[in-house]
């Protein structure tokens, strides 16, 4: 390497082609980069410190906040680990509704994300049409649970509380809307796009070896042709009983992921619409008694869920006092995120790298923590 | 497709194990001395555990001991398996599994930051969340956030506050 030819590039922490407060140093030769390093540690607040030091039900407001887009995804893999350790059963109707507020996030976080990704090539009318779809979800959920981005709605031993039958209803007819109305126009403004098409096909490619031996997850190793999905490997909450599709691809370029997020969504309005006509009746919580004392043995899990863009993991210890001994939160985009920019970006192009960044699904606060 | 019980069978005749524990379903944790434990990964990424989920690091200060957990995947067997192994916490070193993994380098570096345990064949050791960190390493549970702020930061007074 002559490094003489080469220039240094700090890209980020503040640049908008980055998702997020975190930053990619790169030395590039003509437009292409020729080696990278992550840059991460701008947005560390300390959670899992923080979480060893607060009682068990004192850290469901606390997690949601760990990654912006997956704020329920938090919520339940730190509710599951829990209910694992004190071999908990949650009521049924509380799997149901469980599975109806994870497949409404991941509708959001998909949309947004397909709305970022068009950020990332300049297509921002699609990136404002994202944000404005992904707001009717969160008027949904604002309605369900009180709050718009983040609800704090799962929690140890089932949901805060029931979701009404005309709540139900609404979320019917808003993914009508969205299956006949917005999805459409998305198709028509985004993927039938010949200059979208053109920068997205064959850009940023992650092929299986790579992705499988990074521990990659998600629409990302699905765009290589596998069809792992955590929702079937280990199902949780209600997946046992829904019939449903994961969708996969071959070349596993940016183009690829994209078409799979939208795939994605169609599933997970097919797996609403069957997880409300068969909701059954009941409670949705179970009484673990004064919420400050709430104790379970000593033990130890690590479980996981998937998230919009792959498998979310937490390790929970617990010496059966009343605040866990240690929680270490595995984020999706870890590897992709650290060790990926090292070993997967050099030879990208200079004008690729937000496309890599945005479609790989890179969220700096789930590795900051 | 192995069930649980067929994998613990298998790793007890292939492995030395130091115990193994079935926690509940498709979730299996077994245990290695430090000697053994790189050879055990090894073997295990022979028998399919490809997927290495991520390495977490819990400090039982009691026992004087770090407890490093490798989380294992295998998309054949469905199954999950925390590979754990306990290193002394004073001299709070281990070696290094990059040559397995590439992408461990970067969660060892992540365990040397919160917990300053140092990797053998790892050559990058720096800094990667912290910056110009001097105090003892946060994750720890000798670390109290209360009394670093105290030292750190001065307390602001506030209107009327004696």
């Amino acid at each position: 390497m002559d490094k003489s030819k080469m220039t240094e590039m700090f890209f980020g922490p503040n640049h908008p082609g980055v998702p997020g407060n975190y930053g990619i140093n790169y030395f590039y030769e003509g437009d292409t980069v020729v080696s990278a390093e992550p840059n991460p540690g701008h947005l560390h607040r300390g959670f899992e410190k923080l979480m060893e030091e607060r009682e068990w039900i004192k850290n469901t407001p606390l997690v949601c906040r760990i990654c912006v887009m997956e704020p329920d995804i938090n919520e339940m893999v730190y509710a599951m680990g829990f209910e694992a350790i004190g071999k908990i059963d949650i009521p049924k109707r509380a799997t149901y509704i469980r599975s109806i507020i994870l497949e409404l996030a991941r509708i959001q976080a998909h949309i947004f994300s397909i709305g970022g990704n068009c950020g990332a090539i300049g297509l921002y009318t699609a990136m404002q049409w994202g944000v404005l779809t992904r707001d009717y979800i969160l008027d949904l959920f604002e309605e369900i649970t009180g709050g718009r981005v983040y609800h704090i709605y799962i929690r140890p031993g089932g949901v805060r509380h029931d979701i009404e039958d005309v709540t139900l209803q609404k979320i019917l007819d808003l993914l009508n809307d969205l299956e006949n109305n917005r999805m459409p126009e998305f198709q028509k403004l985004i993927f039938e796009n010949p200059i979208a098409q053109k920068r997205w096909k064959n850009t940023a490619i992650l092929n299986q070896e790579d992705a499988l031996s990074l521990g990659v997850t998600g629409p990302a190793l699905r765009a290589t042709g596998l069809v792992h999905d955590v929702r079937k490997l280990m199902p949780y909450a209600a997946y046992e009983q829904v019939d449903f599709k994961v969708p996969s691809g071959q070349d596993g370029d940016a183009w690829t992921r994209l078409k799979l997020k939208k795939d994605e969504i169609f599933q997970s309005i097919n797996i609403i619409r069957q997880l409300i006509n068969n909701i059954p009746d009941g409670p949705v919580s179970l009484n673990l008694g004064n919420a400050l004392k709430y104790k379970i043995p000593n033990g130890e899990a690590y479980v996981k869920i998937e998230s919009s863009r792959g498998e979310y993991g937490y390790y929970i210890v617990s010496d059966g006092g009343l605040k866990p001994y240690r929680v270490h939160v595995r984020g999706t985009s870890t590897p992709l995120g650290l060790y990926g920019v090292e070993s997967l970006l050099p030879g990208c192009r200079i004008e690729d790298v937000p496309i890599w960044a945005h479609s790989l699904g890179i969220c700096p606060p789930e590795f900051d923590r | 497709m192995r069930s649980e019980n067929e994998l613990i069978k298998l790793l007890n005749r292939d492995l030395n194990l130091l115990s193994f524990k079935k926690l509940r379903k498709q979730n299996i944790s077994i245990r290695f001395e430090n000697e053994e434990l790189v050879s055990g990964l090894n073997y295990l990424k022979s028998q399919n555990y490809i997927h290495l989920a991520t390495i977490s690091c819990v400090d039982w200060i009691e026992d004087n001991q770090f407890e490093l957990i490798y989380q294992l995947f295998s998309y054949e067997d469905k199954i999950s398996l925390s590979v754990k192994t306990r290193i002394n916490r004073k001299t709070s070193k281990f070696v290094t599994i990059k040559n397995l993994w590439g992408v461990a380098k970067y969660y060892e570096r992540d365990i040397h930051d919160f917990f300053g345990i140092k990797f053998t064949g790892n050559d990058n050791m720096d800094e990667l969340i912290l910056e110009n960190w001097n105090e003892i390493p946060p994750m720890r549970k000798d670390f109290k956030t209360r009394q670093y702020v105290d030292k750190k930061y001065d307390w602001r007074q506030y209107h009327g506050q004696e």
